[in-house]
């Protein structure tokens, strides 16, 4: 499509005429301007900003239950089943009906949720039964199941190949207002949620007798925030595809500044993975010469920098 | 006030952990719980607590069933003070202290007044005040156990449940946690309920002993009673002398270097 550009003050009045409904300042700017910012542009940012948000609330969650300040949205197998979920709806070719791969994607991160839960629970001892290590475990199962199936579809998907591909590295492109209510009606409602809980998560990473003990009932509030963390990786892949390392860093290193307590770290992560997806996304589409994948961008500098945090924490 | 064991079995697989136990323990005492390593101690504390679910039989205080109270209302009368004070998360000492009286504030609110004074006041009585702005995941195991019996204090509870509680604390912090918790049974007719490994502690600081193996009483009484050298070898399995100490005003027992 290439670049174009639009005056500072164009885009002002743009904005302002769109959201107020004021059709005076629009009238002298030009039509395909407007298209441009309101329609791809807009979209493309308020989707982004959500998914960031989104990524980094649930990365909180998870590594909130799974006790575990290094768990990211992805470890229960969310991603790969969402991945798995697309690679079918892509093979059969069901991408010109346009919502079934992300419908897709969502189905299969919905039901490797739901069968690694099914695996970490048992109905004998059901409190002790959803236990990060069973949790983290069978999610580690599922996900390598799921990644083998995702090379055999790869395999047999001939020159649909690239499609699969491409859709795994994740990227923002022709968003449209559909996606940006989608993630943002499941943003807010997850966040509400995480709020709600924010405080029994904190008494939940005190352990699961200490926590039930000081009054946390714990199967609920945990099946609760899973879903819930789940729910919001799912959308998100299933828009976006497959951006990693948001949800690991993001909350990880708003601890450094909040602390640990939940009720603090969920509401500032929110706001910097919305701020650091967007300013990933905004390097991938103009500061670069083209446009790189922005699952990949994520990856080749959240790694290292997580590299860096890591070893640099364990030695202190 | 009464805490009651009605016929309470419990198992993890298919062996039997807790078998068909049925005891009551009564307020104004303290108890202790000994036994060999897998004797299901602890899984005594948690049915207790409500952590667990016995398979049958039923827990009641005052003719009501633990397991009738919410988790929160349940918080407000047991308090546990557990194995599990390894903490991935750096929260302030203060912070974990204040937790014990979440059942107490309401979601939303912030502490109180009353809650923050009688967070400083456990704090100040188990002796981490001085600790109360450190992180609790960089202290040492003694004092990350202090810790959490300050909190399990702060849940202000009538029971208090105590799974090897001093079990890295040096003799001083023991005895000083042991005078404290002694002092609320006599002076505020609390019940506390202890798994001790150290049977001479527990002849000379509990007022009843219950010994356990496979899952099964084995004694349950006065603890001047109940430790003797054929109840050590029965439970234990080692040979033992078991005397009356004047110093400690109570039985201890000696084990013979061969």
């Amino acid at each position: 499509m290439g670049y174009i550009h639009i005056p500072l003050m164009d885009i002002i009045n743009i904005l302002i005429g769109k959201i107020f409904g004021n059709f005076h300042f629009i009238e002298n700017t030009n039509e395909t301007y407007q298209a441009v910012i309101f329609d791809i542009r807009l979209p493309r940012i308020l989707t982004c900003a959500g998914v960031g948000a989104a990524l980094a609330v649930s990365g909180g969650l998870f590594q909130g239950i799974l006790l575990n300040p290094l768990a990211d949205p992805y470890t229960l197998g969310v991603s790969a089943g969402a991945a798995f979920g697309a690679c079918i709806a892509i093979l059969l070719n069901l991408s010109a009906a346009f919502v079934s791969v992300p419908l897709f994607a969502f189905i299969g991160a919905c039901t490797t949720l739901f069968l690694v839960i099914f695996l970490s629970y048992s109905s004998k001892n059901s409190i002790s039964g959803l236990s990060s290590n069973n949790l983290i475990l069978s999610g580690i199962i599922v996900a390598a199941i799921l990644s083998a199936g995702i090379s055999f579809l790869k395999f047999i998907a001939n020159e649909q190949v690239s499609v699969i591909i491409f859709w795994l590295m994740g990227s923002f492109a022709s968003k449209t207002w559909l996606d940006v209510i989608v993630v943002m009606t499941f943003l807010v409602i997850g966040f509400f949620i995480s709020l709600f809980f924010a405080r029994d998560l904190n008494l939940i990473s005190l352990g699961a007798k200490s926590a039930t003990s000081l009054g946390v009932d714990l199967k609920k509030v945990t099946i609760i925030l899973l879903v819930t963390g789940s729910m919001l990786a799912a959308i998100c892949v299933s828009v976006s595809g497959i951006i990693g390392f948001v949800g690991l860093l993001v909350p990880h290193t708003v601890r450094f500044v909040t602390g640990p307590d939940n009720r603090k770290l969920i509401p500032l992560s929110m706001l910097m993975g919305a701020a650091l997806l967007l300013f990933a996304d905004t390097i991938t589409r103009a500061v670069l010469p083209h446009e790189i994948p922005i699952g990949v961008l994520t990856a080749l500098t959240g790694g290292p920098i997580f590299c860096w945090i890591f070893k640099k924490n364990r030695f202190k | 006030m009464k805490l009651n064991l009605h016929n309470i079995s419990f198992s993890y697989d298919h062996d039997m952990t807790i078998n068909h136990i049925n005891c009551s323990f009564i307020s104004g005492n303290f108890y202790s719980i000994l036994g060999p390593n897998g004797s299901g101690k602890t899984t005594l504390l948690d049915l207790m607590s409500g952590f667990l679910k016995p398979d049958t039989g039923h827990i009641d205080m005052n003719q009501t069933p633990i397991l009738s109270l919410t988790k929160k209302e349940l918080a407000k009368k047991i308090a546990l003070v557990s194995q599990d004070y390894i903490i991935n998360f750096s929260f302030s000492v203060k912070d974990v202290v204040m937790m014990g009286r979440h059942p107490y504030i309401p979601r939303f609110s912030h502490p109180s007044a009353s809650d923050r004074e009688k967070v400083t006041e456990m704090m100040k009585i188990t002796g981490i005040l001085h600790l109360q702005d450190r992180k609790i995941n960089e202290l040492s195991g003694g004092e990350r156990q202090r810790c959490v019996f300050a909190r399990a204090l702060c849940q202000d509870t009538q029971i208090l449940l105590l799974d090897e509680a001093f079990s890295n604390m040096d003799i001083n912090h023991t005895l000083q946690m042991l005078r404290l918790v002694k002092r609320s049974v006599k002076e505020k007719e609390k019940l506390v309920i202890s798994v001790f490994h150290d049977l001479n502690l527990a002849s000379s600081w509990s007022d009843a002993l219950l010994m356990l193996k496979n899952g099964e009483i084995k004694t349950f009484g006065n603890s001047q009673d109940v430790l003797t050298q054929q109840a050590i070898k029965d439970v234990f399995n080692v040979t033992s002398i078991v005397e009356f100490n004047e110093h400690v005003k109570s039985k201890q027992v000696y084990y013979p270097s061969i």
